[in-house]
């Protein structure tokens, strides 16, 4: 039998969604056109062409190396793509996803990526159009709540601060506005205000959101509810502990 | 030598919202508060809104925030530099207090903490000394914007009748 990860204890939905963002298989919610997560990102106009750093790989000639012949490029890298970012930041108010499960997402799913975490915001850098692919993926599916997570490049506070009456995670930059029943945003992820406004859909109610956070919270489901979780912890620090002393030196 | 506290038998109070307010809903509240006989005095809190963009590739550019808005209060016009998290504020003795209470639970649509404490310091301190200098009015300790300028007149007498 073929083995499959099992990427997370527990038993509770909390630990079901890090299991589910972490395998990447995440159910799509909305729709975001390319030209609109171009626009968001600010890193080219939309539908121009991906401004290279170096000629495509197939025209450079590269040194014969088993490893290259090994590894396929990834189509940025093929293409000779500049190396770009997109930033998230996530609602400690019951987020679909934290830094740290959104690097799991990335790193586990994605090729050619390199996560960066911290503790309210997390980057990936890649080259340009693997990192659109990422974005794209992570911004359609239930990791992004429109309302509770945010494209922020620069000015990421917000996280951890109290919602705003309407609901929208604080953006001291104002990038993202409810209008209607769906969030739209208005400027780029570094806060240059942009052509149109894109629709990033609606966002989840806050039962819903309790429904698909990875956030542990003793207002929904507590860290301590999670037995395995906890008896994981335990174990993973036990021997961290045990292993880090090195009685032998 | 000159007074330099407030009546110590004061009694502050925070009201802290489970959300952050609207301007409109802090206009609302505020405008019922300083209605109420023996608010002594009191200022808003929370997250500083920038009025361009402070870093980034942006820097330098307009950023015009909603809650970076004029409201009224007392038909005073007051420009919000902050969006606003708490309200702490001084009143004259414990039956204000319960009167605040009531305003907040009829103005505020959202569940809201309120608490009695020491939230403005009822002593000059030395930031206070270094702004405003000795013999300087014992109402106004501790009523200062940290990143704003005394010229810029961060403090509004909102009764200057009920001064006397």
């Amino acid at each position: 039998m073929a083995y499959e990860p099992q990427y997370y204890p527990g038993a509770t939905s909390v630990a079901e969604n890090r299991r589910k963002h972490m395998s990447g298989k995440v159910e799509k919610l909305r729709e975001i056109s390319d030209d609109d997560l171009t626009l968001v990102l600010g890193h080219r106009a939309p539908g121009s062409d991906y401004p290279s750093t170096h000629p495509p790989l197939a025209e450079m000639g590269e040194p014969e190396c088993s490893m290259r012949e090994l590894v396929e490029p990834t189509p940025g890298a093929k293409a000779g793509d500049r190396v770009r970012y997109v930033q998230f930041v996530d609602s400690m108010y019951n987020a679909p996803s934290t830094p740290y499960f959104r690097s799991y997402a990335a790193a586990i799913n994605f090729r050619g990526v390199d996560p960066g975490t911290l503790s309210g915001r997390q980057v990936v850098e890649a080259r340009e159009r693997d990192m659109e692919e990422l974005a794209k993926f992570q911004m359609e599916t239930e990791m992004t709540c429109p309302a509770l997570a945010s494209l922020r490049g620069a000015t990421v506070h917000g996280h951890s601060l109290r919602l705003p009456e309407d609901g929208l995670m604080f953006d001291m930059l104002d990038r993202c506005r409810k209008e209607g029943d769906v969030v739209i945003m208005h400027k780029d992820q570094v806060g240059r205000p942009i052509d149109k406004k894109v629709n990033l859909g609606k966002p989840m109610s806050p039962e819903e959101a309790a429904k698909r956070t990875t956030i542990y919270r003793v207002d929904n489901v507590a860290f301590r509810d999670d037995l395995e979780v906890i008896e994981w912890v335990h174990r993973v620090f036990d021997k961290r502990t045990t292993y880090g002393f090195k009685p032998e030196n | 030598m000159s007074v330099t506290s407030s009546d110590t038998n004061y009694v502050q109070l925070e009201i802290f919202p489970s959300r952050l307010l609207k301007p409109e809903t802090a206009q609302n509240l505020l405008n019922e508060i300083v209605e109420l006989e023996g608010i002594i005095r009191l200022f808003v809190h929370g997250p500083r809104l920038p009025q361009t963009v402070p870093y980034g590739p942006a820097t330098g550019l307009p950023v015009h925030h909603p809650g970076n808005s004029v409201i009224e209060v007392a038909g005073q016009a007051i420009e919000l530099a902050v969006y606003i998290g708490s309200i702490r504020m001084e009143v004259a003795d414990s039956d204000v207090k319960e009167q605040v209470r009531e305003v907040c639970e009829k103005v505020l649509s959202v569940s809201f903490e309120f608490r009695e404490g020491n939230f403005i310091p009822r002593r000059q301190t030395v930031s206070d000394y270094a702004k405003r200098g000795p013999d300087s009015d014992p109402l106004m300790t501790g009523m200062t914007d940290p990143k704003g300028k005394l010229k810029d007149q961060p403090v509004c007498i909102l009764k200057p009748d009920d001064m006397e």
